[in-house]
């Protein structure tokens, strides 16, 4: 008889990372590895309140220990936020489809990351890292609303350091009280600031779906090709397992044919900023 | 082959009253007392009757076996050994839909799968035809063809003609021969049981003339809104039509852990709840009535086909006949079929 599918493996919070007043990193140490590719997810359950679909902002090369930034922005996730060192949490997974790093080598690869959008990314982000001589450029746009939201601050200066790496960032407002001495305007108008010949190159978007919208059309602006566009969609993954269809796309079910889909695949879907 | 029914009924008592063949429930359709033209799926005893020839039951079949609430995770994995006597066609089909989504995927619903390993299933053919009805709509027939254990047509008032359709089957097949006199059909016989499933075919045909609209379901989707607009008006969103669809098996899922170990239910859920897509933040794809009601059509005419190879809607009538809005679905797919097409960028 095959395995529970809803079975999780316990994993316990040995650090908690505020990144900003909403968004915090879990880094959990789960009893047993779980292996995954980046771009995919996994379900964290906080015990006795519910369950929600998370990406990890971890490489995919780190297999004992997992980090996961997560926003708090509902039931779930304010209790995320209530976690505390030492707490145990539930994962399984992972689940669905990852970038697809091997059409990525060889080539100038950017990166769009917004808000919390910026986790997922980081996981590819630190992938990338780890064979840096397979890629011949990575380009990360970062944006948050303002600078107290702009999360991995701490890793910035070590990021710019690397040879082949550009790091952009952007805020949209400086409120008072607030420095900023980068950008300041949407992500997508980092686009501006950069030179990459979209022809033949892969783009990852990841952000709240008003940025994955216009960040997707101002990429076909900038001559990406729809096949090159890869968005991590955001849908309501409830049982991460095509089981409860909760997050279908037309004939798509996010979290088996997703979350990373080419603009390609997704374009003539309906409604799927939403 | 063919059996006496006042046989074949004792044979399926003595399985509840025995357990025999080790069946530990037997389930079987009888007639509502406050309507007597409904009928629901009862477990056996000696004071139900059962009733085996008519048509579908109000509460479909999958309700037996994908539950509206049941323990995912944490609990024990079912196993009863059951046997539902009188399931019909239309239901068989949602079973096989239910199939595809949580069995043979990569993933397996445990429960389900529990459930539908443990039962075996007797289809009786339909000798009636409800008023809701419409089967021959959607490529199905009042009879089962595929998909069922063991399945019965009735010959005339006193005998059954039986046919086996899996191991599970035969295995009960086997014990019916125990217990029970069976002959072997004759030509005149076999003759009977095709008459008999053409005069349901004929009824449900008669019944739902004037409802033909081919099956060209891509119209569904690249109908003016407007349409969709129209037909949704009396809609109020009650979720019925999903929860007693055959074939609809969303679910959400709670977190019922207490101590160490990790506890999970699942629930039936409706996509015609405004909440059931929006995720946390509060985006929601379809936050008006119609876009949710639009969203059941394409569901079983558009989305399932393309994910199962199955159309989702096996024309049992149920979504008609539970409607508080009066809604019916056959000519809502008609209606809209019909209307104007318009290019599909103009919805979003």
């Amino acid at each position: 008889m095959s395995k529970n599918p809803y079975q999780v493996i316990p994993a316990t919070i040995y650090e908690i990372i505020e990144e900003s007043p909403t968004i915090r990193t879990l880094r959990l140490r789960p009893e047993r590895p779980i292996e995954f590719r980046t771009g995919q997810f996994v379900e964290l359950t906080i015990p006795g309140i519910g369950e929600g679909p998370f990406t990890p902002s971890s490489s995919h090369y780190v297999k004992d220990v997992m980090d996961i930034t997560i926003m708090k922005t509902g039931f779930v996730t304010e209790h995320v936020h209530k976690a505390r060192v030492g707490d145990v949490v539930g994962l399984r997974g992972p689940y669905g489809t990852c970038y697809p790093l091997e059409k990525f080598k060889g080539r100038d690869v950017l990166i769009m990351g917004g808000g919390v959008g910026m986790a997922p990314t980081r996981s590819l982000f630190l992938t990338l890292l780890h064979d840096l001589d397979d890629y011949r450029s990575i380009t990360f746009l970062a944006g948050a609303r303002t600078p107290a939201d702009m999360i991995y601050k701490y890793q910035i200066d070590e990021w710019r350091r690397i040879p082949k790496v550009k790091f952009l960032r952007s805020v949209d407002k400086v409120p008072e009280g607030e420095s900023w001495d980068e950008e300041v305007c949407l992500v997508t108008k980092l686009l501006n600031k950069i030179n990459i010949d979209p022809h033949d190159n892969p783009v990852v978007v990841c952000g709240p779906p008003v940025m994955m919208k216009f960040g997707t059309f101002d990429l076909l602006k900038y001559g990406y090709a729809p096949r090159d566009i890869y968005l991590s969609m955001e849908k309501k993954m409830y049982c991460g397992i095509g089981h409860c269809r909760h997050c279908v796309i037309g004939k798509y079910y996010a979290c088996k044919d997703g979350p990373v889909f080419t603009y390609e695949v997704i374009k003539d879907e309906e409604n799927i900023w939403e | 082959m063919i059996v006496s029914k006042s046989e074949i009924h004792a044979f399926f008592k003595r399985c509840q009253a025995e357990g025999l063949g080790g069946f530990q429930q037997v389930i079987v359709p009888r007639r509502s007392m406050v309507q007597p033209r409904d009928l629901f799926f009862t477990a056996l005893n000696d004071k139900v009757e059962m009733v085996l020839e008519s048509y579908r039951t109000v509460d479909p079949l999958r309700a037996l076996f994908y539950f509206p609430r049941e323990r995912i995770l944490g609990g024990d994995v079912p196993k009863v050994k059951r046997l539902v006597v009188g399931a019909k066609a239309c239901d068989l089909r949602g079973l096989q839909v239910l199939d595809k989504a949580l069995i043979n995927a990569e993933f397996v619903d445990p429960c389900y799968a529990a459930w539908r390993r443990n039962t075996t299933i007797v289809t009786v053919d339909c000798a009636e035809i409800g008023v809701s009805c419409h089967c021959n709509l959607v490529g199905g027939k009042p009879y089962a063809e595929e998909g069922f254990d063991l399945n019965l047509t009735a010959l005339d008032v006193d005998y059954y003609h039986l046919s086996v359709g899996s191991a599970k089957g035969e295995e009960l097949l086997a014990l019916i021969q125990s217990a029970t006199t069976i002959t072997k059909a004759s030509p005149e016989e076999k003759r009977l049981v095709s008459e008999n499933r053409q005069a349901a075919v004929r009824k449900l045909q008669i019944q739902n003339a004037g409802l033909e609209r081919g099956e060209n379901y891509e119209r569904l989707k690249k109908a003016d809104i407007r349409i969709w607009i129209e037909e949704a008006q009396t809609c109020c969103g009650c979720g019925g039509c999903t929860n007693i669809c055959p074939t609809c098996y969303c679910i959400i899922l709670n977190d019922e852990t207490t101590g160490k170990e990790f506890i999970k239910d699942k629930s039936w859920d409706s996509c015609q709840v405004n909440g059931y897509a929006r995720v946390a933040g509060g985006a929601t794809p379809r936050p008006k009535m119609f876009e949710r009601f639009r969203n059941r059509y394409l569901c079983k005419f558009v989305n399932m086909p393309a994910n199962f190879g199955l159309l989702g809607c096996t024309g049992c009538g149920r979504c008609i006949d539970v409607c508080a809005g009066k809604i019916k679905f056959t000519e809502v797919i008609k209606n809209v079929m019909e209307a104007k097409q318009v290019q599909e960028t103009e919805h979003v």
